[in-house]
């Protein structure tokens, strides 16, 4: 593996024995995998108590489907593994990668075998985050980070809409599994719950898979390294999508809407994406927009009834596996020989590149669908499972067009680049690379030749998917044989105007390209920009507006919040409260009420400070004399005590600042509105709360407990005393701590105070 | 010092010791009648607060209990403190005031650990309040020799 | 009785909240004093207050006949002390932040949250 030569050595490069160590987990996992479909029958499920007080397990399990799944990680991985490893032999980072892509591999099998609802989003969560880090891998590209952040958003709200539909449909169905949804899903027709979280997973399923609005984020996230791409971005994350659709299906199938929206956006996808890589040029975005394009066809397909379609599910996705990775593969290789992606520059590279042209010919004959590959095989296969129900017309003529699309594309990755001669001023001067560059392409296009070959290799594996995408016991029979005669005619057409495709491709790229260009400022890609300009543009608006630094405004609409909390609490029982009974007022009371009212009254309107100051001692004073004239006098004493206290000590301190002038008298409008309105409803507020208890009958209890107490068990008979001092003790206890405490908090301000002024005085 | 009137000074001089004498009047008679550890720490903090006002801040807080408004706090928590510890020594909860009658003859006089605690309450307004009043007022002198910055 | 103490409540919270809310430090000092005020009367009054004999056993009596509610009297007088403590602690925070910021207009304390470089623009531009 010495073929790094425009990667110079450094300190940072990994040894063989380190990358074989990396490699050894795909291959490992692989092998388990093969173990475990020959000695185990399918279904296979582990349960971990996790929160036993919660009825959460750790449940996994394996069918079919989960296995398909399992083989595309392990296999595809084990190929992706080998070939980073020569791919970005050097690379200073290249430790972070494959460090990156086990973490993904683990969580991408936790997803596709976990069986608890919850476990599955957080797999799927995982997946996304790993996606993000590795798509952003280039981290100094500004492209690069933008590419991950969009991948992230796309992919992440999708998620939380998956986590809402689980929930939801966790609920409708009464369980926490996977599987007991599944088997439960039939029954919950008519639960709205059950309908908002059906659409809410289909968003999800459709952000992660790329679907028609959200596909726009997949060739945005090529900026990855190429095995990152070849691995994540179209053997087996995009996937999940459909994976969990079709892991669904049985439950929903039934439902129209089920059928109409995964048919529907299936198939726009798929024709759309076929449109859109006319306009690209770069190898990378092309095969980019055709993987956005198969997995499309595959939600279509889940979308159709009938047991074919789920054998066609899986064969599609295998045979898509097989292809599109040792064609990215391929795409890395042109790129590290020759520097660039660019179709336009590139061409009659077989004599510079022989093995991966060889692989590109043989994973472009499984894209075209070509007898004797796996891509014919799941041709027939999809062919026979449209034939089973009656399809729009659009739905079929949109199948041909992408078919010839596909063709088109298998060719210009093959012929074009390998075959035809260079256009004028391309590049010329390329290299062929090292043995982990060449092999994993081979080896995987190879594979898909050998299961053409001998579809019944692969035959048990697809008949398990079949039986775990269909309803009930048993499931279809899998006879791949037979089918492949009677649909080749119908690939051939497909072949033939792939043909006319290929040569026309240059007048088409210029009108689609012409084309993208008027429509690019409506596209789902500028829409997203848009909202996301708008987005931190509406964040910033509305920080300034909430945030907007004005502490009495603060002020004002906490209490607005309290006054509106407190209300709403008080509001329902408002009807069953009763006014309490009027009784007469004596005079001396009135008159101290009176005293109070005023005091605070006056200290709202005064300006001077120290007559508002005076005012306010009113209020002190009157709720002494009240506190007298109602059989309260340690309170009035109290009262009287600290007010006066009060008054004399920020006297002294009022009139030294206005003597000195350090505070100016601040300039305020008389009446503040919205200072007044929240005022007045948290003093009504509270009146009506003390109208309210004063109704109510009173319980009396505890203080005829200490009355009674009071002198037999603590010698004394001024009851409020014993209360505080002796009944009450521990409080008053807390309390005068909370003084001293309070006290000595404020010697430090006071002493920052003072030196302050020492040092203003010299 | 800025010159204070004669007339106050005078008055400040008496009123000061009569608060105080009063405050332990009302602290003593607390258990029985209106007063109490926190009318009496407030009554012991306004004559504080004449003494400051009358003739010095420095004069006001010598004059406090140990010198030093903190330590006159502390003490009083500690004093409310260890009241509870006595009851709790005798086997009751934290907090239980034994009341022991001590005869004198003819009658006889009742003494409790509540009348620590009642203490201490007092000196922990006294110090906690009385050291505040002093704090703000101490503000002042400071100003006489500048001007505004 | 019970609708004079509830509009007293309700004008003395409502005051005293107003002053709360004003722009002057020292009138936020004032406003919250006042505030606790209300809600020491508002605890008072929900004692019931029916009787003007004080909760004090006159000599020869064992129990209290009709008389005023010790309870609440009891929380409040505590409250009324802490209530000055808090004032006085608040007096001492604004006098310090009226001599930090030579200023004593609430709106104008800024530290924490200066005002926007740019009135339309996020603070740091978005990653594009």
């Amino acid at each position: 593996m010495a073929h790094s030569t425009d990667h110079h050595e450094n300190e940072h490069a990994m040894s063989l024995a380190e990358r074989a160590a990396f490699a050894l987990l795909p291959f490992s996992g692989l092998g388990l995998l093969v173990f475990l479909l020959l000695s185990r029958e399918l279904p296979f499920a582990l349960a971990l108590p996790w929160v036993p007080s919660l009825d959460l397990t750790l449940g996994f399990r394996i069918d079919g489907l989960s296995a398909l799944m399992l083989l595309l990680i392990t296999g595809v991985g084990s190929a992706v593994f080998v070939y980073a490893g020569g791919y970005l032999a050097g690379h200073r980072h290249q430790r972070r990668v494959l460090a990156l892509l086990s973490a993904f591999m683990l969580a991408m099998i936790g997803a596709v075998t976990a069986d608890q609802l919850v476990l599955v989003f957080v797999f799927w969560e995982l997946t996304s985050l790993l996606s993000y880090l590795l798509v952003g891998f280039d981290h100094e590209s500004a492209a690069s980070r933008g590419a991950a952040k969009q991948a992230m958003l796309v992919t992440g709200a999708g998620g939380l809409a998956l986590l809402a539909g689980l929930i939801l449909l966790g609920q409708a169905a009464e369980t926490s599994s996977l599987s007991g949804l599944v088997a439960r899903g039939a029954e919950l027709a008519d639960d709205t719950r059950a309908r908002i979280g059906v659409v809410l997973v289909m968003l999800g399923c459709f952000t992660k898979s790329a679907q028609f609005p959200f596909h726009f984020w997949l060739p945005g996230a090529m900026s990855a390294p190429t095995p990152v791409s070849a691995y994540l971005h179209s053997a087996t994350m995009v996937k999940l999508g459909v994976y969990l659709l079709a892991r669904l299906d049985p439950a929903f199938g039934e439902w129209p809407f089920w059928r109409m929206a995964l048919t529907g956006v299936g198939t726009l996808t798929s024709a759309w994406a076929m449109i859109l890589v006319l306009g690209e040029r770069d190898l990378k975005r092309i095969l980019a927009w055709s993987t956005v394009s198969a997995l499309g066809a595959m939600v279509m397909l889940v979308g159709l009834r009938g047991e074919g379609s789920a054998t066609a599910v899986g064969a599609f996705m295998l045979a898509h596996a097989l292809y599109k990775a040792p064609l990215f593969f391929v795409a890395g290789n042109v790129d590290h020989g020759t520097g660039t992606r660019d179709i336009s520059r590139l061409g009659g590279l077989r004599r510079a590149m022989p093995f991966t042209a060889t692989a590109a010919v043989l994973a472009a004959v499984g894209m075209a669908g070509l007898p004797l590959s796996f891509g014919y095989v799941a041709k027939a296969v999809v062919l026979n499972a449209k034939r089973e129900e009656e399809i729009l017309a659009i739905v079929s003529y949109g199948s041909l067009f992408v078919g010839a699309v596909s063709v088109a594309v298998a060719a210009v990755a093959s012929i074009r680049l390998f075959f035809r001669s260079a256009p004028e001023g391309g590049t010329v001067d390329a290299h062929e690379g090292g043995i982990s560059l060449v092999l994993p392409p081979i080896l995987v296009a190879t594979i898909g030749i050998v299961f053409g070959v001998r579809p019944w290799l692969i035959e048990g594996l697809l008949g398990q998917v079949a039986r775990s995408l269909t309803p009930g016991p048993g499931g279809p029979v899998v006879d791949l044989e037979l089918e492949l005669g009677q649909v080749f005619y119908s690939v051939a057409g497909t072949i033939a105007a792939g043909a006319v495709v290929f040569f026309v491709w240059e007048p088409l790229h210029r009108v689609v390209e012409r084309g993208g260009a008027l429509l690019r400022p409506y596209g789902a890609q500028a829409f997203y920009e848009r909202a996301l300009g708008d987005l931190v543009k509406s964040a910033a608006w509305l920080t300034r507006r909430v945030q907007h630094g004005r502490g009495s405004l603060y002020a004002a609409v906490l209490v607005f919040a309290i006054v509106l909390a407190l209300g709403l609490a008080f509001a329902p029982g408002a009807s069953s409260l009763a006014w309490p009974a009027p009784t007469s007022v004596e005079l001396p009371v009135l008159a101290a009420l009176t005293t109070i009212s005023a005091g605070a009254l006056l200290a709202c309107v005064l300006e001077t400070r120290l007559v508002l100051l005076l005012a306010s001692g009113l209020v002190g004073y009157g709720s002494a004399l009240l506190f007298l004239f109602t059989g309260a006098p340690d309170l009035a004493f109290t009262q009287f005590a600290v007010e006066t206290a009060f008054v004399i000590v920020v006297a002294t301190v009022l009139i030294e600042l206005e003597r000195r002038r350090r505070a100016r008298s601040l300039l305020e409008p008389r009446v503040r509105p919205f200072a007044a309105l929240v005022s007045l409803g948290f003093g009504g507020l509270l009146g009506a709360l003390l109208l309210a208890v004063s109704a109510l009958p009173f319980d009396d209890t505890l203080s005829r407990f200490y009355a009674a107490h009071s002198l037999p068990d603590a010698h004394g008979r001024n009851v409020v005393n014993v209360v505080i001092v002796d009944f009450r003790g521990l409080d008053t206890l807390g309390e005068s701590a909370v003084v001293v405490f309070s006290f000595l908090a404020a010697l430090p301000l006071v002493a920052a105070l003072k030196k302050r002024r020492k040092e203003a005085t010299p | 010092m800025s010159p204070r009137s004669l007339m106050l000074e005078v008055a400040g001089r008496t009123l000061y010791w009569l608060l105080l004498a009063a405050s332990l009047w009302v602290l003593y008679r607390g258990h029985n009648l209106p007063g109490g550890g926190f009318i009496g720490g407030l009554v012991a903090v306004s004559a504080t607060v004449v003494c400051a006002v009358s003739q010095s801040t420095e004069l006001a807080r010598r004059r406090l209990l140990f010198g030093d408004p903190r330590v006159l706090a502390a003490s009083g928590v500690l004093a409310s403190l260890l009241s509870g510890v006595v009851g709790w020594l005798a086997g009751e909860p934290f907090l239980t005031h034994p009341w022991v009658s001590i005869p004198l003859g003819v009658g006889s006089f009742d003494v409790s650990s509540v009348l620590v605690f009642d203490l201490g309450v007092y000196l922990a307004v006294w110090g906690a309040v009385g050291g505040y009043a002093l704090l703000l007022l101490e503000l002042e002198p400071a100003h006489d020799d500048g001007g505004s910055p | 009785m019970s609708f004079a103490l509830a509009l007293t409540v309700s004008i003395v919270a409502a005051c005293g909240a107003y002053l709360a809310l004003s722009r002057d430090v020292l009138r936020c000092v004032l406003g919250l004093a006042i505030l606790g005020s209300a809600v020491n009367l508002l605890l008072f009054a929900a004692g019931r207050v029916d009787s003007p004999a004080p909760a004090i056993l006159r000599a020869g009596e064992s129990t209290l006949e009709a008389s005023a509610n010790p309870l609440p009297q009891a929380l409040v007088l505590t409250a009324i002390v802490i209530g000055f403590v808090l004032t006085c602690f608040s007096l001492v925070l604004v006098l310090r932040v009226v001599h930090t910021s030579e200023s004593d207009d609430l709106d104008a304390l800024r530290d924490a949250e200066p005002p926007p470089t740019d009135p339309e623009a996020p603070p740091v531009e978005p990653d594009t």
